[in-house]
């Protein structure tokens, strides 16, 4: 826990400069987690936003200060997956979608002004993003929340409110589909 | 063709290198700012829609409970069991003029 009990205590019980703390103690988290899960780094402050303000309408449903790391990770998850599906029905222009010699004329033009490691990053970015595509944006999250966040299967648990072994499952379904949609583009790798 | 054991370590570092190409953030200086704006915005909001539907179940009890004291209430004056032309004839018998009113026939008058 970065805050105490009694804080979270003292928020639940309306105390705006209690629930300020929390914010300030979890802001930082909250918006790498999302940033991780959406990976659209211009709307990560929105979404945590979100989170917040979902979480001060709903700490008075809270049973108990010791739960409150599970119940915001839940506010996360669910603010994350409402923003992905919102982009799915308002498909953007990624980078994903550009030809090969696009991407390389983009690149050729961002050289200039990015470094070399930040363009590294930029792609590992697109790349992953790229390969999620291939699951749903609720098994993306899931898959996430387990391999990048390194969260246990019985936090996820706690998470999702989803017995362990279901969740095994779905993440052994999600990861399989994932790791061919990899393979698929290893093998483009090599014959391109 | 399914994934080896090889793909499968690759996309664990791939995991990985992703996990530190998108570090935890600092957030702008607007953040608590504009949170509380949002917090502040619902609120009104949901003030305002509190506010409404309390008037609006409040003004719906109020007239259920005069449409039931209105059902409830005896007629006091019960409508006449008469034919119009009765009650016609009823309404005006004392303003009508003696040549529009009823006819009467005097039987013992002399001459007939």
């Amino acid at each position: 826990m970065l805050v105490d009990f009694e804080l979270v205590r003292r928020a639940q019980q309306g105390d705006s400069a209690a629930f300020n703390e929390v914010v300030l103690a979890y802001r930082k988290r909250t918006m790498g987690t999302i940033g991780r899960l959406i990976a659209r780094t211009e709307d990560v402050e929105d979404v945590a936003q979100e989170v917040f303000l979902r979480l001060y309408f709903s700490l008075d449903q809270l049973r108990a200060p010791e739960v409150f790391e599970p119940w915001l990770y839940r506010l996360t998850v669910n603010a994350a997956y409402d923003y992905l599906r919102k982009q799915r029905r308002r498909p953007e222009f990624r980078m994903s979608d550009l030809s090969e010699q696009q991407v390389m004329m983009a690149d050729a033009v961002a050289g200039g002004k990015v470094e070399h490691d930040q363009q590294q990053k930029k792609k590992i970015r697109e790349t992953v993003d790229s390969l999620l595509g291939a699951v749903s944006e609720a098994d993306r999250v899931l898959l996430l929340m387990k391999e990048v966040e390194g969260l246990s299967l019985r936090e996820l648990e706690k998470i999702y409110r989803v017995k362990e072994n279901a969740l095994k499952v779905r993440l052994f379904r999600a990861r399989q589909r994932v790791l061919k949609a990899f393979e698929t583009a290893e093998r483009k790798n090599e014959n391109g | 063709m399914y994934p080896t054991r090889g793909d499968d370590d690759k996309l664990d570092s791939l995991l990985q290198a992703y996990r530190a190409a998108c570090p935890d953030r600092e957030p702008s200086a607007n953040f608590m700012p504009g949170l509380w704006r949002r917090i502040e915005s619902r609120r009104n909001f949901t003030f305002s829609f509190q506010r409404m539907v309390r008037g609006f179940v409040t003004a719906a009890a109020a007239v259920t409970l005069a449409i039931g004291v209105y059902v409830s209430l005896p007629r006091a004056r019960p409508a006449p069991e008469v034919s119009y032309l009765e009650a016609l004839a009823d309404a005006n018998t004392l303003d009508t003029p003696e040549n529009v009113g009823p006819v009467r026939l005097e039987l013992n008058e002399p001459g007939r």
